[in-house]
């Protein structure tokens, strides 16, 4: 994965909590949520990568930390070989304009006040983009195009509450194209939109990374829509990754048992196949009380002694005994 | 065309309104007990004669029907009647009160506004910071003084320093230059629109407060700034341009009340408005007077709420019916 176009090392996003009066004055220590704890992956020029996991796994902050909205505890961010955490706001921007960003509801992400003309030039002069008005008007159609809001005109002046869900998404993803980004995060694109529409804003991202060049991560519940379409699979657990590989081998050889537990709990396309979801006992750990050893321990079907005692980390091409190929990795000491 | 079809079907609701206010306002007057005439002839020796005169003259003895139907008549001719104690048309009294009324109200509830609504979105801004809880418990504390028990105090503190009564210096020249009255004027109206601000901004504060808190939590504030949008024109272009929708109810349906909340405020101060006039009248059973008052205070409120309407509409393309 080297000279790869977004590289994450060991990046980590802790909230300290608040303490009472009683506790700072008995010195007890500040707790802290552990959102994201150690994350390593790159990102290439034209990859798709999906992260999955479970709500509150850090997913969304890791992209949060990665375009500078929520500042990283430790590790470092960089885009092309060059670091971009801890940058001050000024020096930030231009890298914003790089790194744009996809919301989950495409009702909110839009200002109801701002026609869709609007939405799409306010970037634009942020980052002095287009020149003239005019010049502005024709690459807000052009990126309105490219997004599949066609003919551009019929939408440029519309407010965003004479829009569908889908037609908004793409709206948003139009606002993020103007920039000409090279990476675009998207955070759950497609889970507040109809299911029909879905496969629509999908195959856009999909076209967009393949004719743009974009490394797009996205952020998803789905492991069927990361099957189909993303290179690589990130699976998060409480903060870290637990596995990560080439999507196809993640999905048909898993390697991790928190992997083969979602796995588990997707449908047959056959109706009639009865499937038995592998339910996991018990709730995620709160990221403030992360269990010692292997953070998965107390939930895992297959956990042993040796669990307790050793926090594992990826291991690059863990055991050849499950089959695995090159790049696939698990953070688990049973592989 | 939709809004054109909005704004008429809100006027005629406002039309049917004002009739039943107008009506509401006669007949409520004449079921108190006492009378212009009862009021008149507490002098002594008022000869039942003299009582008698003074009832035909003010039209009393006629039904009630038809004092209703001539004043309604006389209405539509944008007549108000006489005033039983100053004997000129109340439209000429009321006319010069109402001016005087709407320049301290308006200044009272300008600044209010501009003070509520910069607090506010400061307030919101620097969320849970030292300033913060300042600011909000400040506005609850002001907000929560009674407008009258306020007037006292700021009248005790500042009697000396700033004029205490009235709206300008009654020996000052005859006629001084412009600029010269206007000062008069705005040092009069120093200590009551103080009044007015300090007790109607916190409302304001707290609205915009929690409005801005909504908005700054919206996705498309997070959009703004991972695009790169400096905080500043986040917290202004975004954030408070959504936030406001609920201010402008909010101050339209404020401004109809200052005009009738400012009577304890007028009357303190004894600023020569609308609410002094209402005061006066009413004390001296002044039922034209009563009814002119009465009469500009609820159409204002009415005609104010149809404005908010309207502008509410032109802010909101999402409002409907």
């Amino acid at each position: 994965m080297s000279g790869t176009l977004l590289d994450v090392e060991d990046l980590s996003v802790h909230y300290p909590m608040r303490r009472g009066p009683l506790q700072a004055l008995t010195g007890r220590a500040r707790r802290v949520v552990r959102a994201v704890d150690g994350v390593s992956f790159g990102l290439g020029r034209g990859e798709m990568v999906a992260v999955v996991g479970e709500s509150g796994c850090g997913k969304s902050t890791t992209a949060q930390a990665i375009c500078g909205m929520a500042a990283p505890t430790t590790g470092t961010v960089r885009l092309d070989g060059a670091e971009i955490t801890g940058l001050s706001q000024r020096r930030l921007r231009p890298v914003r304009r790089r790194v744009q960003m996809i919301y989950q509801d495409p009702y909110e992400s839009l200002d109801p006040l701002f026609r869709v003309r609007r939405t799409l030039e306010e970037p634009m002069l942020i980052h002095g983009i287009g020149g003239s008005r005019a010049g502005r008007a024709a690459l807000a159609e052009e990126a309105l195009e490219r997004s599949g809001l066609s003919p551009a005109r019929a939408f440029l002046d519309r407010y965003p509450h004479e829009l569908s869900g889908g037609q908004r998404q793409r709206v948003s993803i139009a606002a993020a194209l103007v920039l000409e980004p090279d990476v675009l995060l998207a955070d759950e694109p497609v889970s507040m939109l109809d299911v029909s529409v879905r496969a629509g804003v999908l195959s856009l991202l999909d076209t967009l990374r393949r004719t743009r060049d974009l490394g797009i991560l996205m952020i998803t519940h789905d492991l069927s829509t990361a099957a189909h379409f993303a290179d690589r699979i990130i699976v998060m657990y409480l903060g870290r990754i637990v596995e990560q590989g080439p999507a196809r081998d993640v999905v048909r050889a898993p390697l991790h048992p928190y992997t083969k537990a979602l796995l588990s709990a997707v449908p047959e396309r056959d109706p009639r196949k009865r499937t038995a979801p592998q339910v996991l006992k018990g709730e995620t750990p709160d990221p403030v009380d992360i269990p010692s050893g292997c953070r998965f321990r107390p939930r895992c079907p297959v956990a042993g002694d040796v669990c307790a005692g050793t926090d594992p980390s990826l291991r690059p091409d863990a055991g050849g005994a499950g089959g695995a190929t090159a790049g696939h990795q698990a953070a688990c000491l049973l592989v | 065309m939709r809004s054109l079809e909005y704004a008429v079907r809100r006027g005629i609701f406002t039309v049917v309104t004002v009739f039943l206010a107008v009506t509401l306002n006669f007949f409520l007057f004449r079921a108190l007990p006492g009378s212009a005439v009862s009021n008149l002839a507490r002098v002594p020796d008022s000869s039942p004669e003299l009582q008698h005169a003074l009832t035909v003259r003010f039209g009393l003895d006629r039904s009630e029907w038809d004092q209703y139907v001539l004043y309604l008549k006389n209405l539509l001719h944008g007549d108000l009647g006489v005033s039983f104690t100053y004997q000129r048309p109340v439209s000429h009294l009321l006319l010069s009160d109402l001016q005087n009324t709407v320049l301290l109200a308006g200044a009272g509830t300008l600044g209010a506004i501009a003070l509520g609504v910069l607090s506010g979105v400061v307030a919101a801004w620097r969320r849970s910071s030292a300033l913060d809880h300042l600011n909000t418990s400040l506005a609850i504390l002001t907000y929560s003084f009674p407008a009258q028990w306020l007037g006292l105090v700021l009248l005790i503190v500042f009697a000396g320093v700033l004029p205490a009564g009235g709206m300008s210096d009654q020996f000052l020249f005859q006629s001084p230059p412009f600029w010269r009255h206007a000062a008069d004027v705005a040092a009069h109206m120093a200590l009551p629109a103080a009044t007015l601000i300090l007790t109607a901004y916190g409302g304001y504060t707290l609205v915009v407060r929690s409005s801005m808190l909504e908005t700054l939590g919206q996705d498309y504030v997070l959009t703004a700034r991972a695009k790169g949008l400096p905080d500043r024109r986040i917290v202004w272009r975004h954030a408070a341009r959504n936030a406001m929708l609920p201010m402008v109810t909010m101050v339209a349906l404020d401004l109809g009340f200052v005009v009738g909340g400012a009577v304890l405020v007028e009357v303190i101060f004894s600023w020569p408005g609308i609410g002094m006039a209402t005061y006066t009248a009413l004390s001296q059973r002044d039922y034209p007077m009563v009814q002119g008052c009465l009469l500009i205070l609820t159409v204002s409120v009415i005609l104010l709420n149809f404005l908010a309407d309207l502008l509410c509409f032109r802010l909101d393309r999402r409002v409907t019916a």
